[in-house]
């Protein structure tokens, strides 16, 4: 019991610290977040055609769907609703979306508890284009209900706005927890698992008939499993009997609040630490024991090698090692790789089994290709010292090789094995020539366009500085490397074939001394722009397109206008006019490729696929060339 | 910068110090080759740091502020990398780097990434790095900032000793009582250019330096007036 304490003349008691004019009002905290998430919505709009051409192939996407739905199978739809569901969870972490999120961390100093803090959240993660696409995307399920009757269409209604709030939901908890997750495991299982995702959608070609029967109607033993996939809870719900449909609609709500409980526990945990996932503070030593060193024992920090190259790629394997980023990298273009290479054996070929090790080089030189955004401004030591440039990028191609050369020959040995019909001679010959310039040129190009990540000290995978042109760049210098041993194998003498093989070392060691020559250049000449741009955690300004019509605008920007035209329609050829029709085999009206059969329709195909992607090049390079504002 | 001209003795301890904003930083980044300036000559010990770059490098050591690290490296990792860099045998590097852990107190930062070490700890980290080969000028921005005073009592001695031997030692600060305690000269910024430079009490004037500081830059201490609301 607490005592009352008295009055004395001359001293008050003092006020209460926390009064209800500085809380902030339940209504206030709700809505605040999501008014933020709106202006960063808005700015995102104005500064970038990407949000603009994301929404449009989304609602391409989810148009195709809702139509599908007015005829196509049940299962095949709730296959295709469920697999919607999980790429929206899972692809942010591959593609950056926790740029432009509300995070918990945001509300830390406020006075907000965690049930509201997460309430707010949950409900500025709801602006956006992923869930209003997805949102369009999930009416396909009620849709397709309506053959059954109009109650059925609302029970399949409540059961897809469910469906989308575990989306919602489950994208806020991937984000805050896999994304935050710093250590090894979690990095390597994002990238297992993005990689297997773009494996598959590399490889569909080879899965095309699966889809196309898919499309028919799903197989009798996927049909056996589908009542354990939530995403086909909705419509089986309304499709068998009634108890059973509450069951499946509670299990629904159920996970909806499991999602929830899990995303406020790590918001709880944000309020409180700052973060809601951080890897535990814990010293290193050379072996594993953790025991703290004393000034008596001397630290050994292991094998160096000699000199300032040895010392670079020390510097770089140890990172390699530990670095979350880097960790989620590589396990992408080791899966993603084997996957291009193995899937294919669906469709009962395996002449790309031996290519295993040279589509994983690739990946993992695409994904290299801006490893220096990564480490933030540490470039300052090499700046500082006498030779360093060159070091610096000597040392890190050294240490590339030595990371993706075992890996390589490994899924080339095991290719082999597995395709033993198959010559593997041409696999043998470019590996070389890709390693050499999967080595060196992404150091080149990650100098030349250096994205920066917001936080090096902790980076996480929401924090995904991927460019795709520098991407597109480190790709095309090893398949550039490679045309010299392919062209010597079509080309040239068909015996002995044997000198491929010196022509990939040549065309490998070639690049890897362009590439080096290049990226000491450009560190050399250009090492204190690189450190700024390094810097800069914030992005620079960007062109301000308008979001209503102005005339004026349109003539001074006419090389932005017309960048933004392309990136918008050149996904139309590609995809509803090009792609979908080659394997969906979609077929109408509007679609090109609809008024001719046979081979011509696969021509006319391939040649909207080539067209579209001639605008979205030019778009892309017109983007690149835009007038930048100068403050 | 608005052509600024700085000179610092050979052998002394030096101080720059300037409102934030003034270009103290950007200064350092200039002489230490992080910053290219548009125009002018900075020579370091007689080399020319923008022609000859190669000779600058090997004489000066830097400790730049708000800058990152190799983070996944541990303190004693990247000591070893610096040494590696710097072309420093691993017998050498290996004495070195264990003399500097003892002396700068750094035994647990030696053994944790430098991602997950405190602000004070990277400092130190940041310092013995700059000390490893053997310098003959060091270049600090805030070397200071964050240690603990007994830490800092270490790194004091160690300045001390390393200019008392003939090494030369610039650094910039916001503490003036810093500067009073261990510089022979300071130079004042201030919006890009020089307002003072000199012996330490040369420029105070006698006043404090920390008075001199805030006359030299022609501010007005605020904070008297307004703000009602919070001193009800």
């Amino acid at each position: 019991m607490s005592t009352p304490v008295p009055a004395t003349p001359g001293i008050h008691p003092a006020p209460p610290l926390l009064t209800t004019s500085t809380l902030l009002t339940t209504s206030t905290l709700l809505i605040t977040p999501a008014r933020m998430r709106a202006s960063m919505f808005r700015r995102s709009l104005r500064e970038h055609p990407g949000p603009v051409v994301a929404a449009l192939a989304g609602l391409l996407a989810a148009a195709w769907l809702i139509r599908y739905a007015t005829y196509g199978d049940r299962h095949t739809l709730s296959l295709f609703a469920g697999t919607w569901v999980l790429g929206w969870i899972v692809l942010p972490l591959m593609l950056g979306g926790g740029r432009g999120r509300v995070q918990p961390s945001h509300l830390r100093l406020e006075p907000v508890g965690s049930a509201a803090a997460a309430t707010g959240l949950l409900i500025a993660a709801s602006v956006g284009i992923g869930p209003l696409v997805s949102l369009a995307a999930l009416a396909a399920l009620p849709v397709h209900a309506a053959r059954y009757g109009a109650g059925e269409a609302v029970a399949a209604g409540v059961g897809a706005l469910l469906l989308w709030l575990a989306g919602l939901i489950g994208s806020s908890v991937a984000l805050e927890a896999v994304g935050h997750a710093g250590g090894p495991a979690g990095a390597i299982t994002t990238g297992v698992f993005t990689g297997t995702v773009m494996g598959v959608f590399g490889s569909v070609w080879a899965v095309a008939p699966w889809i196309t029967s898919l499309l028919a109607g799903a197989p009798d033993h996927v049909v056996r499993w589908l009542p354990y996939f939530p995403g086909s809870w909705p419509l089986g719900a309304v499709t068998g009997p009634a108890g059973r449909g509450l069951l499946m609609l509670g299990g629904l709500a159920a996970l909806v609040a499991v999602f929830a409980l899990a995303y406020l526990a790590l918001v709880r945990r944000a309020l409180v630490t700052g973060s809601s996932w951080r890897p535990r503070r814990s010293p290193i030593t050379a072996g594993s024991a953790p025991a703290p060193l004393t000034p008596a024992r001397p630290v050994s920090a292991g094998w160096w090698g000699p000199g300032p190259v040895w010392a670079v790629a020390g510097r770089e394997l140890r990172t390699w090692a530990r670095h979350p980023l880097r960790l989620q990298y590589l396990a992408f273009a080791v899966v993603y790789g084997s996957l291009l290479a193995g899937l294919p054996t669906l469709a009962h070929t395996d002449r790309l089994l031996p290519w295993a090790g040279v589509l994983a080089a690739l990946g993992a030189a695409a994904m290299s290709a801006g490893l220096i955004g990564l480490d933030g401004t540490a470039l300052w030591m090499p700046l500082t010292t006498h030779g360093g440039e060159r070091a610096e990028v000597r040392g890190r191609a050294l240490a590339w090789l030595l990371l993706v050369t075992p890996i390589a020959l490994l899924l080339t040995v095991a290719g082999v094995l597995l395709a033993p019909g198959v010559d593997p001679l041409a696999a043998w010959a470019v590996l070389p020539a890709v390693l050499g310039a999967g080595a060196a040129v992404p150091v080149w190009v990650s100098l030349l366009r250096v994205r920066p990540v917001p936080d090096p000290r902790h980076p996480t995978s929401a924090d995904n500085p991927t460019d795709i042109i520098s991407v597109l760049v480190a790709s095309a210098a090893g398949v550039a490397a490679a045309a010299a041993p392919m062209a010597w194998l079509i080309w040239g003498p068909q015996s002995p074939r044997w000198p491929a093989l010196v022509c990939g070392v040549a065309a490998g060691v070639a690049t890897w001394f362009g590439g080096a020559w290049l990226a000491d250049d450009r560190l050399a000449n250009r090492g204190a722009e690189v450190l700024t741009a390094a810097g800069r955690r914030t992005r620079p300004p960007e062109t301000a397109i308008p979001l209503r019509w102005d005339a004026g605008w349109y003539r001074e920007n006419r090389a932005t206008a017309w960048a933004l035209g392309l990136l918008t329609v050149g996904w139309i050829p590609v995809m509803p006019q090009g792609l979908m029709v080659l394997v969906l085999d979609i077929s109408g009206g509007w679609i090109v490729a609809s008024h001719v059969t046979g081979g011509a329709r696969t021509a006319v195909a391939v040649a909207m696929v080539a067209l579209g992607g001639a605008m979205l090049l030019t778009g892309l390079v017109l983007w690149g060339r835009r007038p930048r504002p100068t403050s | 910068m608005d052509r600024i001209d700085l000179t610092v003795r050979q052998g002394t301890f030096h101080g720059i110090v300037g409102p934030n904003g003034a270009g103290k930083s950007t200064t350092i980044g200039m002489a230490v080759g992080l910053i290219v300036p548009d125009a002018g000559r900075i020579s370091v010990l007689g080399h020319d740091a923008l022609r000859d770059r190669s000779a600058a490098r090997t004489l000066t050591g830097v400790l730049p502020d708000g800058l990152d690290l190799p983070e996944r490296l541990t303190g004693a990792e990247l000591l070893r990398y610096s040494a590696g860099l710097r072309g420093l045998s691993r017998a050498a590097a290996a004495d070195r780097v264990a003399e500097l852990i003892d002396v700068l107190g750094l035994a647990k930062a030696a053994a944790t990434p430098l991602a997950d070490c405190s602000t004070g700890n990277r400092k130190k980290v940041g310092l013995a790095q700059a000390l490893l080969h053997a310098p003959r000028l060091l270049v600090l921005d805030e070397p200071f900032e964050a240690v603990d005073p007994v830490s800092a009592a270490s790194i004091r001695r160690v300045l001390r000793r390393f200019v008392e031997a003939g090494g030369t030692t610039v650094l910039s600060t916001h503490s003036m009582m810093l500067v009073e305690q261990m510089c022979d000269e300071v130079t004042v910024i201030h919006q890009g250019r020089v307002v003072a430079a000199g012996p330490v009490a040369e420029v105070a004037g006698g006043l404090s330096l920390e008075d001199r500081f805030v006359e030299l830059v022609g501010a007005e201490t605020t904070g008297t007036d307004g703000l009602a609301w919070l001193v009800r």
